[in-house]
């Protein structure tokens, strides 16, 4: 393992030789291998693959969603925040204090994300309730220290159980248990708000199956953003929704973003969105980063051959009809690969040399890194057995 | 945003408080509950029979000491029915038949309330538990489930029963360890179903514990099978716990169906059809009504219908 980097100043997040691997009928899948990124504060940074390239995973694994077994944290580090946190090792109160305050998810379908069973406003309650209980009792006007203090900060958490609320909802608390309900509302309603949910203090109690893709979608972003976190993670947010949805709800996120300055990580297998909303991309293949760099850069001079392949897979209004190139063969079986470039199989410039060993991401130009021989050869291979691009000057 | 038209336009309303919501999602499943005519035919008869079974002092002269206990006139032994004071005539050893069938219809509700709230938590914590833990946890308790359902569940309580000595109490409790683990096996099935939702991630996203996540996320979504099996439960107990008195595994002269049935049967050959019939009749009823409730329960509850509502 590779000792973790120096981060620079404003970096939020530091991803070291992640490694998750899955155990499998055939033997370990290597799910994703070595993938080494930084998350800079308040950039959005894209993670573009086709299914299976271990995009979700990497992503899931800063909150350590991945379920284990079967999954097995195989190495490497996610170094998080000012206080450098490994997310990977951290003990589960230490991480639960950071889910959801610092750092959240916006998940690919609403539909499914959504618990049915609660309203709106419990679904965003439980956010407050786990990480703002000072906010809360602050809004309703109750100072820090009073002797009834914990029955009332159980209500604000949403703890309280049955002969509680009872003593609750009796003169002495009765007041400032009902401040404490309005206190909620009004930061619930603010939280909708947020997203341009029209008429939040209605939505707020409607089920999830009253609602439509576009406003759960809202409603879940309201969530994930209610305590203003450092990062955000975003797993195809916009893949179950309309197009016309889609437009709106990412205008949404890159707004609410640079309002408040939250760094967010773009999971999309979906380039022209990707060129939208990103500031930096990496495009991943296999459990591999491939190439990574300035969006702008890696869309407009693309060097690895695989992103050349999806750049040419994409439609846009340029192309004329028959132009679209798909890439040949499938992802490779990741049941314990040998060391070779992962994509050689389905390369054209495959070479030998390509078969024989892995390529590592180094830098091409300023901030742009590619994993690729056709850039950066090993030292002691032949001449015959690298492989050749029109578009590589050697 | 300002190319959303408002649909309340003026000032909002002022939000619904959190009981009004939850009376709103009750209604809705009643509404939806009762525009099933069988459902409906059903539960006016478990209403009626629960009636019957909260009234029985009211209904009849209750026996003393134990009223559980049927009295005997041995001065009205195979009275057909019609008879004054014996409206559906006595057995052959002077036992009224309405009088059985009122306080059979007690003893029925206690015996299943008893049975199925004893089984439901029982089998919904083993359940929990192992689908919600998984790992070694969840194949011990699977493998004891296991060995529990291997066994012909009449039989197994019949052997039970039996060891036990003849007694009502020992069928309420070889029913209860005998119909828990269809419960922990329905439980775990649908936890671990539910558990795979984005929101049960997406609590954990939010930071809350294992335990949260459990009582909010998991439980309130994977309880209603167990409703729907509790209900349709509640018919079959009294079926199996009819048999086992039947045999002659309860106390004889209890004032239960099946009891009845089997001081009948005797009768039968000799036309003497009312013993037997009645308290058969009631049995069946029972089971029927709590069967159509139980039906009627599963279209409303089960999640594919109500994504189609």
């Amino acid at each position: 393992m590779t000792p973790p980097r120096a981060p620079a100043a404003d970096v939020i997040a530091t991803v070291t030789d992640l490694r998750v691997h899955f155990r499998a009928k055939g033997g370990t899948v290597h799910a994703v291998d070595g993938v080494s990124f930084d998350i800079r504060d308040g950039e959005t940074l894209g993670l573009v693959g086709e299914t299976g390239c271990g995009k979700s995973v990497t992503a899931r694994s800063f909150l350590r969603l991945v379920p284990m077994p079967p999954g097995i944290a195989a190495g490497g580090s996610i170094m998080f925040g000012p206080e450098r946190v490994d997310l990977t090792t951290a003990d589960d109160r230490t991480l639960r204090r950071i889910r959801g305050d610092r750092i959240a998810m916006i998940f690919q379908d609403p539909a499914k994300a959504l618990n049915p069973a609660l309203t709106v406003r419990d679904q965003i309650a439980e956010v407050f309730s786990e990480h703002r209980v000072p906010d809360v009792l602050a809004r309703a006007g109750i100072g820090p220290a009073t002797a009834d203090g914990w029955l009332l900060r159980r209500r604000a958490a949403r703890r309280a159980r049955l002969p509680e609320r009872f003593a609750l909802a009796l003169p002495p608390l009765r007041s400032r248990s009902a401040a404490i309900d309005r206190a909620l509302d009004d930061m619930i309603a603010d939280a909708l708000a947020e997203t341009q949910i029209p008429n939040p203090r209605k939505v707020m109690d409607r089920y999830p199956h009253e609602l439509s893709g576009g406003m759960r979608q809202r409603v879940m972003i309201s969530q994930a953003l209610a305590c203003n976190p450092a990062l955000l993670i975003a797993d195809e947010p916009t893949t179950a929704l309309d197009v016309t949805v889609q437009a709106r709800i990412i205008e949404l996120i890159r707004d609410l973003q640079q309002r408040h300055d939250t760094a967010v990580l773009y999971i999309s297998h979906d380039l022209s969105l990707v060129r939208w909303v990103c500031d930096r991309v990496a495009v991943m293949y296999a459990g591999r980063i491939v190439e990574a760099g300035p969006t702008a850069q890696v869309l407009a001079d693309p060097q690895h051959p695989y992103t050349r392949g999806l750049l040419a897979a994409v439609p846009s209004a340029t192309h004329r009809r028959g132009e679209l190139v798909a890439i040949e063969g499938t992802v490779p079986e990741l049941i314990d690969p040998p060391p070779s470039c992962r994509f050689a199989g389905r390369c054209a410039h495959a070479a030998p040399a390509c078969r024989r060993r892995d390529p590592i991401l180094a830098p091409v130009a300023d901030g742009h890194e590619v994993a690729c021989f056709l850039h950066h050869p090993p030292d002691d291979a032949d001449a015959d057995d690298l492989p050749t691009a029109d578009w590589v000057a050697r | 945003m300002a190319d959303i038209p408002r649909r309340v336009p003026v000032a909002a309303p002022l939000a619904e408080s959190a009981w009004r919501v939850r009376a709103r999602r009750w209604r809705e499943l009643l509404t939806a509950t009762l525009a099933n005519p069988t459902t409906v035919i059903g539960l006016v008869l478990i209403i009626g029979m629960l009636a019957v079974a909260l009234f029985a002092p009211l209904l009849t002269e209750p026996n003393t000491p134990d009223p559980y206990q049927m009295p005997r006139d041995w001065g009205a032994l195979n009275e057909p029915p019609g008879t004054p004071g014996h409206l559906l005539g006595t057995t052959n050893t002077g036992g009224d038949v309405l009088y059985g069938i009122i306080w059979g219809a007690r003893t029925s509700l206690r015996l299943s309330l008893i049975v199925v709230s004893i089984t439901a938590v029982v089998g919904v914590a083993v359940g929990s538990l192992a689908g919600f833990s998984g790992g070694r946890i969840d194949e011990i308790l699977m493998r004891i489930v296991d060995v529990f359902l291997s066994i012909p569940e009449l039989i197994f309580a019949l052997a039970i029963a039996a060891v036990l000595g003849p007694s009502f109490r020992n069928i309420i409790l070889a029913l209860a360890v005998v119909f828990w683990v269809k419960y922990a096996r329905i439980m775990r099935a649908q936890i671990i179903h539910i558990k795979k939702n984005d929101y049960v991630d997406a609590a954990r996203v939010i930071g809350d514990s294992g335990w949260r996540i459990y009582a909010t996320d998991v439980l309130p979504n994977s309880i209603t099978p167990v409703i729907v099996q509790a209900t349709l439960d509640m018919g079959h107990i009294v079926l199996v716990g009819a048999t086992l008195s039947f045999i002659g595994l309860a106390e004889a002269g209890l004032a239960e169906w099946g009891v009845l049935v089997s001081e009948g049967q005797a009768g039968i050959s000799a036309g003497r059809w009312w013993a037997s019939t009645f308290p058969g009749l009631m049995v069946f009823l029972w089971a029927l009504a709590f069967n159509l409730v139980g039906d009627g329960l599963r279209d409303v509850l089960d999640p594919r219908t109500e994504s189609a509502r």
